[in-house]
């Protein structure tokens, strides 16, 4: 068993000192640090086990490919799915991108594929490339607080509809999506229903349901390395999915002019895997598994609570996605107004002037407190648009965050309220 | 936020505004960031006789393009195209992180889309 509130001493990273002072590393969301035993593993795959997975006869090959597999069982067993269910990919983008180049191939013209406003690009952009082909992309709009209007994604959700592909938490307004329901629409509906579960497989407890056809996420955004992502997808779909990439290791059979391709989860992971990234996934499991993940879940609403309460008290600070911390993860995007002063000196000047300071000055500020927080439009240019907003700061928490840490970031931002 | 001498140029820039008469509008859009500039050029035989710009963005990209229609005034158009980067990055008053030298160069940018173009 790990406790969270004093796990942060088994992250190396976090007890740099940038300018003689502690780092407040809030920006979990786009990757999070790694804790030893996760440094340790791939270091110790790199020094004792490491060989090419599969095709090997010798000592170390098995020993490369009993890690290798043991971590796909780990993957299976940590959302509920089948070991044959998990495919190993580079990350969340490249599992998504896998389904539009194989699941999609199927699309005919005049159907349709339903996304939310809220998606990150990752979910929108493998999607768009079939409206080339007189394939439509829907978007289901959302309410006022952020949340996907359900009434706008029954509308949207059409006989021709065929895929319905939903990200399971926003990576901008925090939004918890409700994918049970979704899902269980989508399936009377007879689509095909993705979860884009980047955000949501690392800060709560999953599991696979029946409705839930592929779910997609990435190993960095978990406490494991960069380069190894997973998609889960249903048995029987895999089976009946054409190959993604091809080459080595995804064949039975090959002769001059023909070929039998491995079955899945094989046939979709051609070329030599980053094994190495899925010993460090698999000792990432470990550790979330010791803090358990009803506690993560728990440390990261108290966290953002907390946040949510100090950002209401800051007049000056608009935040984005529901009040309550129930139905959202522990992140929070936000913008803050520009001081008085500075409005009306460029007034005075005639100059065109934002009510808002943009993003990346609030975040280039908060990085000389060595406060980091991330800041753009957080690769969800859409929703930005929809916000009427250019872009956001975000700051995002994980299980090394501390109350501390709450509590310099208010401090930090505390200083624009009165320039 | 950053220093009195940003916040100042900031709020009280010298070239801001559109020209009535002028030889070059360059539109600028930075995709990354939603910064906009607007440059207005009278070019006289290729040199430059007066540049002023619009937009709308972070401190750092108003600030740098109001500065660099200061540098830019009086000198070949030529000249501007083949600045480096780097120079441009020196030339500002502080030194900013790698992640914001889109903002100090969004001026370049648009400058040296005129040679792209040609």
């Amino acid at each position: 068993m790990i406790n969270v509130s004093s796990c942060v001493d088994d992250f190396p990273i976090l007890k740099r000192k940038v300018n003689g002072q502690r780092l407040i590393y809030l920006d979990s969301t786009a990757t999070t640090q790694k804790p030893r035993s996760v440094i340790n593993a791939i270091v110790d795959y790199y020094e004792n086990y490491n060989a090419n997975v599969h095709r090997s006869v010798y000592k170390l090959g098995e020993e490369a490919t009993d890690l290798y597999e043991g971590s796909r069982e780990k993957v299976a067993n940590f959302i509920g799915a089948k070991r044959e269910e998990i495919v190993f990919t580079r990350n969340t983008t490249e599992s998504i991108n896998l389904l539009s180049y194989t699941l999609g191939e199927s699309l005919k013209k005049g159907e349709r594929i339903l996304v939310s406003a809220m998606e990150h690009h990752s979910n929108i952009l493998p999607w768009m490339r079939f409206e080339d082909y007189g394939i439509s992309l829907d978007y289901a709009g959302l309410d006022d607080e952020g949340h996907i209007d359900m009434e706008d994604l029954k509308k949207k959700m059409t006989r021709e509809t065929k895929i319905v592909s939903i990200a399971h938490e926003s990576n901008v307004l925090g939004t918890i999506n409700q994918i049970d329901e979704i899902g269980k629409m989508a399936k009377e509906n007879g689509s095909i229903f993705i979860v884009d579960a980047a955000q949501s497989v690392p800060h709560m407890p999953f599991r696979v349901t029946e409705n839930t056809d592929f779910v997609a996420f990435s190993g960095h955004k978990m406490l494991g390395p960069m380069g190894i992502g997973v998609l889960y997808g249903k048995y029987e779909l895999l089976d009946k999915l054409p190959p993604f990439n091809r080459g080595g290791e995804m064949i039975k059979d090959v002769d001059f002019h023909q070929v039998s391709f491995e079955d899945p989860p094989l046939k979709f992971e051609a070329g030599t895997p980053n094994v190495a990234g899925a010993v460090g996934l698999s000792a990432a499991i470990d550790y979330l598994n010791l803090i358990g993940m009803e506690n993560v879940r728990a440390h990261e609403i108290s966290l953002i609570s907390e946040t949510l309460d100090a950002l209401e008290d800051m007049k000056y600070v608009k935040y984005y996605g529901p009040r309550n911390p129930e139905e959202r993860g522990g992140l929070v995007a936000f913008n803050v107004r520009n001081s008085m002063n500075v409005v009306r000196n460029l007034e005075r000047n005639n100059v065109k002037v934002d009510k808002l300071y943009h993003s990346h000055d609030v975040a280039s500020y908060l990085d000389e407190k060595n406060v980091y927080v991330r800041s753009g439009h957080h690769c969800a240019e859409p929703l930005a648009r929809l916000l009427n907003i250019s872009g956001s700061a975000r700051a995002s928490f994980y299980v090394y965050n501390t109350h501390d840490d709450v509590k310099s970031f208010i401090d930090a931002l505390g200083g624009l309220g009165v320039q | 936020m950053y220093n009195d001498e940003i916040m100042d140029r900031y709020q009280n820039p010298l070239y801001y505004g559109a020209l009535e008469k002028f030889d070059l509008k360059i539109d600028e859009p930075s995709s990354s960031c939603g910064d906009k500039v607007t440059l207005y050029l009278r070019i006289k035989e290729g040199r430059i006789e007066d540049m002023r710009w619009e937009g709308e963005g972070c401190i750092i990209s108003m600030v740098s393009t109001d500065m660099f229609c200061g540098d830019a005034i009086g000198k070949q158009i030529e000249e501007l195209e083949n600045m480096d980067d780097s120079a441009l990055l020196e030339r500002f008053p502080i030194k900013v992180t790698s992640g914001r030298y889109n903002c100090v160069l969004l001026p370049l940018k648009a400058i040296k889309k005129l040679k792209k173009e040609k």
